[in-house]
């Protein structure tokens, strides 16, 4: 089966620094891959050049067959990928509405946007409940859940996810967790960056070890918990 | 007491130039993080179009009923922003765009460039010294309780509240206008989000520039004159209005601009008109040593 997102000897450098180095990954239609790695592994740096934002120095990224890597960001968008970003992001100087309305801004406004903004706030309910509050006034947990619900609304078939549990309550990590499930389940499949391996191998069905840039390995979330490095480094154990 | 009414009516009609012209300043600010020094510039090609084209028609002084003197106002005024809003896209295109997002001094010299380049063609077209705008407004004064205003003060002012209006409307309600609140607040998501963030700035320096140049007519109108190096002094002062404003609300940089303008008209009526930019700009870096965000905070560059 071919893979919906196939990235290929991906290299991001910021000067003289490389970031990514040769990384390989795909993800399948229906999965949830993570990326698993400590800070500055370079995590952000590939999700960041999948969606256009920082052009890499070589490699290639193709999405359903569409080369993606030379295109802008807003392109990346259309072709059916969305992002939430590490640490929320939202537009604080926007309301909550607006913040959904941007993220379907490349879709045509119709009947389909305004019944998945209805979709939207059925999930999260405290969307719909300050909907005409500014993003700033909400709390990390409820920017986390516009962030995703922002993404949602352009109707995506990839969720970009970088480190979605970053700076959030145990128990809103726990059920965010939860939440990548369902939306796996409505048919859109996932790839995250995460530094807290144990919450994103119970959900993910792969995972990809992130280190100074290189991929050091892979295998499905059953073989990585087993695995000795990931026991060691990352699980504690 | 009516003299301060006066002064303060005097004051508002001419601060709304400022506002609008400082509008531009933190319009392109804001949503791009570029100082555009070439924005008073784009004011200095709006009073000279004024210029050309009422030359052009060969207008009587004050010869005009009042239907046809709007007729041409309005003509002129969509001459200018026509004008002004492609040397804005030129602009945008040529020096903004490919300067943008690299060190922030880069977009600033290569406008300063653009501002010096366009002072001096205005120079070489128009010769030096300032050139008469002939005044199409006939001229007539309203009096309300004492309080004198000119046909032309009442023009210059209303245009600028349109302008303003317009961009608020714009900005607040438009779907566009959303996305450039967005692109000025983070524009790395709002591009993730499908915003399309060169046409955005294509959009809002378009925009800005259409401003100064209807601010241009009606400053060109209302002092009945345009010289080359007008936008300097004006440009600097908007500037520094949108500096004391902060970025962040366009009420904000509407209110100061017609601050500045009361003030100077208060030190022009109670002390003297000599000492008018002095004080005008004593006092705008006075809130600026204290508040160096602006009053109502500002975007980080």
């Amino acid at each position: 089966m071919s893979a919906l997102l196939q990235v290929s000897g991906l290299e991001v450098a910021y000067g003289p620094v490389r970031a990514v180095r040769g990384v390989d990954l795909e993800v399948h239609q229906g999965e949830i891959r993570a990326i698993l790695g400590a800070n500055g592994a370079g995590k952000s740096s590939i999700i960041r050049a999948i969606m256009g934002l920082v052009k890499p120095r070589g490699g290639t990224v193709a999405f359903g067959g569409q080369a993606l890597h030379k295109l802008l960001p807003h392109k990346v968008n259309e072709w059916g990928i969305a992002w939430v970003p590490e640490g929320r992001q939202v537009f604080s100087t926007l309301t909550v509405e607006e913040n959904l309305l941007m993220g379907a801004f490349a879709r045509r406004h119709d009947q389909a946007t305004d019944a998945r903004q209805q979709q939207v706030m059925d999930m999260f309910p405290t969307l719909r409940e300050r909907r005409t509050q500014l993003a700033g006034s909400l709390s990390g947990g409820e920017q986390q859940m516009l962030a995703i619900g922002r993404a949602l609304m352009s109707n995506p078939r990839l969720l970009l996810m970088d480190e979605p549990s970053l700076g959030l309550a145990p128990k809103v990590v726990r059920s965010l967790f939860d939440l990548a499930q369902e939306i796996r389940a409505r048919g859109i499949s996932i790839l995250m960056a995460e530094q807290n391996a144990r919450q994103a191998l119970r959900v993910a069905d792969y995972a990809y070890l992130l280190e100074v840039g290189e991929i050091r390995g892979g295998g499905s979330a059953t073989e990585m918990e087993a695995s000795e490095t990931i026991r060691r480094v990352y699980l504690g154990g | 007491m009516e003299q301060f009414v006066q002064q303060l009516v005097n004051g508002i009609m001419a601060g709304s130039t400022y506002a609008v012209v400082a509008l531009g300043f933190g319009l392109v600010f804001s949503v791009m993080r570029v100082v555009n020094l070439a924005h008073p510039e784009i004011f200095m090609i709006g009073a000279y179009v004024a210029f050309v084209v009422i030359t052009g028609l060969h207008v009587p002084d004050a010869g005009l009923d009042v239907l046809a003197a709007l007729a041409v106002f309005l003509g002129v005024l969509l001459v200018a922003m026509l004008t002004t809003g492609a040397a804005g896209l030129v602009l945008e295109r040529l020096v903004i765009r490919p300067t943008r997002g690299t060190y922030i001094l880069t977009p600033f010299i290569a406008t300063a460039g653009v501002s010096i380049a366009l002072q001096n063609s205005a120079q070489r077209l128009f010769g030096p010294d300032p050139v008469r705008v002939p005044s199409v407004i006939p001229a007539y004064t309203f009096t309300l309780g004492g309080v004198r205003v000119s046909s032309m003060q009442l023009a210059t002012f209303l245009t600028a509240v349109a302008i303003m209006l317009a961009l608020r409307y714009y900005v607040h309600s438009t779907r566009w206008g959303r996305a450039t609140r967005a692109v000025a607040e983070k524009p790395d998501v709002a591009a993730a989000c499908g915003v399309n963030v060169n046409l955005v700035s294509q959009l809002t320096v378009g925009i800005a520039s259409i401003m100064a140049g209807a601010a241009g007519v009606a400053l060109g109108l209302l002092y009945t004159s345009a010289a080359p190096f007008m936008g300097l002094l004006y440009g600097l002062k908007s500037f520094i209005c949108m500096l004391v404003a902060g970025n962040r609300h366009i009420e904000a940089i509407m209110a100061v601009g017609l601050l500045l303008g009361v003030v100077e008209a208060m030190v022009t009526g109670y002390i003297s008109s000599n000492l008018r930019d002095a004080v005008a700009f004593a006092l705008l870096l006075a809130v600026l040593f204290f508040r160096p965000q602006g009053l109502f905070g500002s975007y980080e560059v």
